[in-house]
C-alpha cells in the first residue's frame, strides 16, 4: 500500500487531485481509497486531502498521519504547513515550484522531486495567474515520480472525470510526467525538516462550557495569500479608501498617516489595489 | 490622515477565515463600527459560523451567541427578554444571518420577531446562496443565477424562479426601521446603521454580501461589482422609516444590468434576451421604488392626510 | 404554607412563579396550555414580574428561552408531544450551552393517529439529548419537582437543563390538594441564579462556537461528567429542600414494600399510584410483590436499579411508550443496569396505558400475576392481552 498525502488551498484542486489519483489507480485495476480532511474549505486556506492505493482493497479508514508521499501544490504553504510531518524514512516530497529539488527542506531519507506545474498549468490555460489549476500537472508528476499510477490511467482518469477542460487538463498531466526533477536516492535530504511553526499545544483541561474569548488575531492568515499589495507611498493621498474597503482588517496607518498592511493577515484579495483612486498600490506575486 | 468618513473603531478581529475579498466579512466590520461595542450578536449556522474562528478564538470584538440555523429571530427575542429581565442597559441586540437563515429557514422566526415589536436589529447579509455548504440555491438566489443545484448543463436556465422579496416581506410587518445597505457604499452604509441603532423597535438591515468563489469573479472585484449591483438597480439603496420610503442613492440613468451580469461567471451563460428579460424587471422594480417614494413623500407634505396605518402602529 | 386544590399544569405555573423566573416564552399545545395561560395572569396581574415571550412555535419558544439564559435569566416554558419534538434540535443546543432550563412537559401520545392521551413516547425520544428527565406522580411532586429542578439546574456542578413531566390529562388536568409554600420559604431555598459561562455584554466571548475534533470531544465529555454528578446533587437538593419545606419524594428510585418482594414492578408517573394500591391488596393476601418508581430517567439510576436486583427475582418494568423492535424503553434501560449486576434478575416489558388508555387495576394485578406465574421474560402489548382476557377470559 502507498500512503499520499496532498497540502493545498481551498480552490486549488488538491482534494479533486487526491480523487483524481483514486480513479487512475482504478482504472489501473488498482484498490484506491481517497478522502478529504474533513474540515471547512475555504478559497486559499491550507486544505489537506489524501489518497491510499493498494492491490487489494483498503481495510483502513483514518486519516495518513505518516504518508509514504507528500504532494504539496502551493509552495507558499512550505513556509507555514508542516508539510513532512511524519513523512517515512524514504518517502517522497513532491512540490510544485519552479525551484530546483536541492532547495527543499525534508527529514533526513527523505528524497525531493519538484515540477513547475503553475508555469504548465498557465500555458494550458487552467486557471488565472492568481489561481492556476495545477492539481492534473502535479498528478502526471507524481505518476512518474511514484509509479503509483501509470500515465494512461491518468489519462483516462482525466478524459473521464475532468469536466472542464479535459484536453488541455491531458496535455497539462503530460507535461507534469515529463518536466518533474527527481534527485537521486544517494542525493536525498540530509538537513533539517520544514522550519514551519508547530501548532501550539492543546490545554489539558478546557474550562467549563464552549465560550471563545480568545482573539483571532492569534491566528495568522498570510499563508492564504499568493500575491501580496505593496503601496507606493510617494503617490498616496491619504484618502483611506484601501483601509475603508479591506475585509480582512488588515490595513493600519503609521504615525503619519499612511497606510500600512499588515502582512500577518492580508489574504492578497487585490480589494486595495482596485479600490486605490490613484493606483498606489501594486499586487506583487509572493516570492517563495 | 486624511478625516476619516466611516468610525474607526474596530470590532471584527483579523485573522478570521473569510475567503479572500469576503463582502460578508466587510458587511461584519462595517455593521460593528456603526454598533459600537455593547452589542450582541446572535448568529445562526452560516458562512459566519466559520468566519468567526474555531474555538478557543473569535474573530468579533463583541459578544456572540451561536444558534441554531433557523432560529434568529427567536433568538433577539430571548436576548432582549433576557436583557430587559436582568437590566441590561443600552446595548444592541442584533440577529445576523444569511439570506438562506433568514428567507427560507428562519423566514417564520423572522415573521414572529417582528410581528411581537421586538426590540432588535435582524440583519440578513445576502451573497443570494448557500455559500458556507458550498453554493447551493436559496430562495434569495436571483433568476437564471449558476448553483452547484441549479446547474446550467445540456440547457439548464440556472435559478428558474425569481429571487424572495425579502424587503417586501418584512416591510408587510411594518417594522421601525428596514433598509437595504452595500459595503461598497460604506458611508451611506454607516449611516443607516447609526441610524437603526438608535430607532427603538424591530428594525430590518438587508445587506448585499457579493461572494467571489460563489458569484465567480476575482477577489479584487468585490467593491467594484457591489457597485455595479446598485448602480444597474439590481439591488437599490433605500430605507423605510415609520413605513415612508426614501431612496438613498440616484444616479441620473441606471447602468445596464449586463455590466454586472456578465462580470460574473453565476451568469455567463445567459443569453442576451436573458439579460433583457432580466433589464425589464429591474427597471420595473426601480420604477416603483420611485413611485413609492414620491407618494411617500406627497402623503407627508400634506397634513390633512391620514397617516397610513403602518406609521401609526410603527411609531408606537 | 396554604393548600390549594389544584391541576398539575396549575402546579407546573404556581412553581414557576415561585421560582421567581425572570422570562418565560411558550407556545401554546394541548394538553399544556393551562400552564402556560396561568402564567400569563400572573404577569398580567403583576404577582410574576417576569418577561412573556409569546411566540410562533415552540422551537422558537425553547430559543427565546435560551437566548435570555445565556444572558444569566431564569427561564421557563413548558410543552407536549408534538411540540417537544419539534423541539428536539434545541434541546441539544440547550445541554451543549449548559443553559439551566427548566421545562415542563405534559407526556402526550405522538401521532399519527392525531392522540391527545397521556403517553411517554414525546419524552422517551428525547432521552439523548442530555436533558436530566424527573417523571412526577402526583400535582404536589410537581410543584416540588420544578423548584428543585431548578437548583439542580442551575448547581455549580450540574448546570444542565431539566424537564420535569407529568402525564396529560392523569395529572394535567386533574385537581388535588397541593400544599403551596410560602415565597419566603422557597427563595431560602431556590436563591436567584449564579450565572457561568454567560455572555457578557461588552466583552469578546462567542457562547457556543464551533470546533474540530481536537476540542469537540471535551465539551461532550464535559457535559457527560456533568450528568454523572447529577445523582449525588440530586440526594443533597432534595434533603434540602426536605429540611425547609418538610416533605420529599424519596429521590430518584423510590421503593416501597420491596424488601422480601419476589416480584417487584418499575412503574413511572401516575400509573405508580394504581400499582401503588395493588401492591397493598396484594401484599394482604399473602404474595410478596414490591413497587419501584422510576422518577429520574436521566441520568439512569442505574446503582439504586442494582440495588434493587439484590432481593427481587422477578422484575417487570411498566412503559407507556414503546421502541419500535425492542422493549419499552425504561425496561430497556433495567436491563443495560442489570447486565453489570452480580445477579441478573428476569426483566419483563409490559406496555401499558398506550395513547391514554386507562391503565386499571385489574390491569397491574395482571401484570404481577404474569410476574408470580415465573413464564419466561417477553415483551406484553398489556392493553391489548387484558382486552383478550376479558373476551376470552
Amino acid at each position: 500500500m502507498i500512503e499520499i498525502r496532498f497540502h493545498g488551498r481551498g480552490g486549488q484542486g488538491a482534494v479533486i487531485a487526491a480523487e483524481l489519483l483514486a480513479q487512475a489507480a482504478f482504472l489501473d485495476g488498482k484498490m484506491p481509497q481517497s478522502f478529504p480532511f474533513f474540515g471547512v474549505e475555504r478559497r486559499g486556506a491550507p486544505v489537506t486531502a489524501y489518497a491510499r492505493i493498494d492491490d487489494k482493497p483498503i481495510g483502513l479508514r483514518t486519516s495518513i498521519v505518516a504518508p509514504d508521499v507528500v504532494v504539496v501544490l502551493d509552495p507558499g504553504l512550505l513556509a507555514t504547513t508542516r508539510v513532512t510531518d511524519g513523512i517515512k524514512p524514504g518517502g517522497l516530497l513532491l512540490v510544485n515550484t519552479h525551484r530546483g529539488p536541492e532547495s527543499l527542506a525534508a527529514p533526513p531519507g527523505v528524497r525531493r522531486a519538484v515540477v513547475d506545474a503553475t508555469r504548465i498549468a498557465l500555458s494550458h490555460g487552467l486557471g488565472t495567474t492568481m489561481m492556476p489549476i495545477v492539481n492534473t500537472a502535479v498528478l502526471g508528476a507524481l505518476a512518474r515520480a511514484t509509479g503509483a499510477v501509470s500515465l494512461e490511467g491518468l489519462t483516462r482518469a482525466v478524459e473521464q472525470f475532468v469536466p472542464a477542460r479535459p484536453q488541455d487538463n491531458r496535455f497539462a498531466a503530460r507535461d507534469g510526467y515529463l518536466g518533474v526533477r527527481i534527485e537521486a536516492a544517494s542525493e536525498a535530504a540530509s538537513g533539517a525538516a520544514a522550519a514551519a511553526p508547530a501548532a501550539p499545544a492543546r490545554p489539558r483541561v478546557l474550562p467549563e462550557g464552549p465560550v471563545a474569548s480568545l482573539s483571532s488575531e492569534a491566528i495568522d492568515t498570510a499563508a492564504w495569500r499568493t500575491f501580496t499589495p505593496v503601496i507606493h507611498l510617494d503617490r498616496c493621498t491619504k484618502c483611506n479608501f484601501c483601509w475603508k474597503f479591506c475585509p480582512d482588517d488588515a490595513i493600519e496607518f503609521d504615525d503619519v498617516g499612511f497606510p500600512k498592511i499588515r502582512l500577518d493577515y492580508c489574504k492578497g484579495c487585490g480589494i486595495c489595489a482596485a479600490e486605490c483612486p490613484p493606483k498606489t498600490i501594486e499586487m506583487v506575486a509572493t516570492e517563495i | 490622515m486624511a478625516k476619516l468618513t466611516i468610525p474607526a473603531q474596530e470590532l471584527m478581529y483579523p485573522g478570521h477565515a473569510a475567503c479572500p475579498g469576503c463582502g460578508a466579512a466587510l458587511a461584519m466590520r462595517l455593521l460593528l463600527k456603526g454598533l459600537g461595542p455593547r452589542t450582541i450578536l446572535s448568529i445562526p449556522a452560516c458562512c459566519w459560523t466559520v468566519i468567526a474562528t474555531p474555538y478557543p478564538t473569535t474573530a468579533l470584538g463583541v459578544a456572540v451567541l451561536d444558534s441554531a440555523f433557523e432560529a434568529t429571530g427567536a433568538s433577539i427575542s430571548g436576548l432582549r427578554a433576557g436583557a430587559d429581565a436582568l437590566g441590561l442597559k443600552d446595548v444592541n441586540i442584533v440577529g445576523f444571518a444569511g439570506d438562506g437563515g433568514t428567507a427560507d429557514i428562519g423566514l417564520q422566526a423572522l415573521s414572529g420577531m417582528l410581528e411581537r415589536r421586538t426590540n432588535a436589529i435582524y440583519v440578513m447579509y445576502d451573497n443570494e446562496a448557500y455559500m458556507n455548504t458550498g453554493i447551493q440555491r436559496s430562495g434569495a438566489t436571483p433568476w437564471g443565477a449558476w448553483t452547484t443545484t441549479t446547474p446550467t448543463v445540456h440547457g439548464h436556465p440556472g435559478k428558474p424562479e425569481l429571487k424572495k422579496d425579502m424587503m417586501g416581506i418584512v416591510l408587510a410587518h411594518r417594522p421601525a426601521y428596514a433598509a437595504t445597505l452595500n459595503p461598497s457604499f460604506a458611508e451611506d452604509f454607516e449611516r443607516k446603521v447609526e441610524r437603526a441603532r438608535d430607532i427603538v423597535g424591530p428594525r430590518f438591515l438587508h445587506i448585499l454580501a457579493p461572494c467571489p468563489p460563489g458569484w465567480k469573479f476575482d477577489s479584487a472585484q468585490t467593491i467594484a461589482l457591489g457597485r455595479l449591483a446598485t448602480d444597474t438597480g439590481i439591488f437599490p439603496l433605500y430605507e423605510v422609516v415609520e413605513g415612508r420610503l426614501r431612496v438613498t442613492r440616484k444616479t441620473g440613468s441606471l447602468k445596464p444590468v449586463s455590466e454586472y451580469l456578465t462580470a460574473q461567471g453565476r451568469f455567463r451563460h445567459l443569453k442576451p434576451e436573458d439579460i433583457e428579460r432580466i433589464q425589464v424587471g429591474v427597471r420595473a422594480t426601480w420604477e416603483e421604488l420611485l413611485k413609492r417614494e414620491r407618494e411617500d413623500l406627497s402623503r407627508a407634505m400634506t397634513p390633512s392626510a391620514p397617516a397610513p396605518a403602518e406609521a401609526t402602529l410603527a411609531a408606537k | 404554607m396554604t393548600q390549594k386544590v389544584l391541576s398539575g399544569n396549575y402546579a407546573q405555573s404556581y412553581a414557576a412563579q415561585l421560582a421567581r423566573v425572570q422570562v418565560i416564552s411558550a407556545y401554546p399545545i394541548t394538553p399544556q396550555t393551562s400552564i402556560v395561560e396561568k402564567l400569563a395572569d400572573f404577569v398580567a396581574s403583576g404577582e410574576l414580574p417576569a418577561q412573556y415571550v409569546k411566540v410562533e412555535s415552540e422551537h422558537s419558544a425553547l430559543q427565546v428561552c435560551l437566548s435570555a439564559a445565556a444572558l444569566g435569566a431564569r427561564t421557563y416554558t413548558a410543552t407536549s408531544s408534538q411540540g417537544l419534538l419539534l423541539m428536539h434540535e434545541l434541546l441539544h443546543w440547550a445541554s451543549g450551552m449548559r443553559a439551566p432550563i427548566v421545562m415542563g412537559v405534559v407526556n402526550r401520545a405522538v401521532g399519527p393517529p392525531w392522540n391527545i392521551g397521556s403517553d411517554h413516547t414525546d419524552t422517551m425520544s428525547q432521552r439523548d439529548t442530555g436533558w436530566i428527565q424527573i417523571y412526577a406522580e402526583s400535582n404536589q411532586e410537581v410543584l416540588d419537582t420544578v423548584l428543585q429542578a431548578y437548583r439542580l439546574a442551575e448547581h455549580p456542578d450540574v448546570r444542565l437543563p431539566v424537564m420535569v413531566t407529568e402525564d396529560a390529562f392523569y395529572l394535567s388536568h386533574t385537581v388535588e390538594p397541593v400544599d403551596v409554600p410560602d415565597p419566603e420559604r422557597v427563595d431560602r431555598f431556590l436563591p436567584p441564579r449564579e450565572p457561568h459561562a454567560v455572555l457578557v455584554p461588552g466583552t469578546a466571548s462567542r457562547l457556543g462556537s464551533f470546533t474540530g475534533p481536537d476540542y469537540y470531544v471535551d465539551f461532550r465529555h464535559q457535559v457527560a461528567e456533568a450528568t454523572e454528578r447529577v445523582p449525588t446533587t440530586f440526594a443533597a437538593v432534595e434533603e434540602e429542600y426536605e429540611r425547609i419545606m418538610g416533605r420529599t419524594h424519596g429521590g430518584p428510585f423510590p421503593t416501597y414494600r420491596v424488601d422480601d418482594a419476589d416480584a417487584v414492578l418499575v412503574t413511572m408517573g401516575t400509573i405508580t399510584t394504581t400499582a401503588r394500591s395493588v401492591v397493598d391488596e396484594l401484599r394482604a393476601s399473602g404474595r410478596k410483590v414490591g413497587l419501584a418508581k422510576l422518577r429520574m430517567f436521566r441520568p439512569f439510576p442505574n446503582d439504586a436499579v442494582r440495588a434493587l436486583a439484590a432481593t427481587a427475582d422477578r422484575i417487570g418494568v411498566v412503559d407507556r411508550s414503546y421502541t419500535f423492535g425492542s422493549m419499552g424503553p425504561a425496561a430497556t434501560e433495567v436491563s443495560a443496569a442489570l447486565y453489570r449486576s452480580p445477579r441478573r434478575p428476569a426483566v419483563t416489558s409490559f406496555l401499558a396505558g398506550i395513547g391514554g388508555r386507562d391503565v386499571t387495576l385489574q390491569e397491574v394485578r395482571h401484570m404481577f400475576d404474569t410476574l408470580l406465574s415465573g413464564a419466561p421474560a417477553a415483551t406484553h402489548w398489556e392493553d391489548l392481552e387484558i382486552e383478550e382476557g376479558a373476551v376470552h377470559g
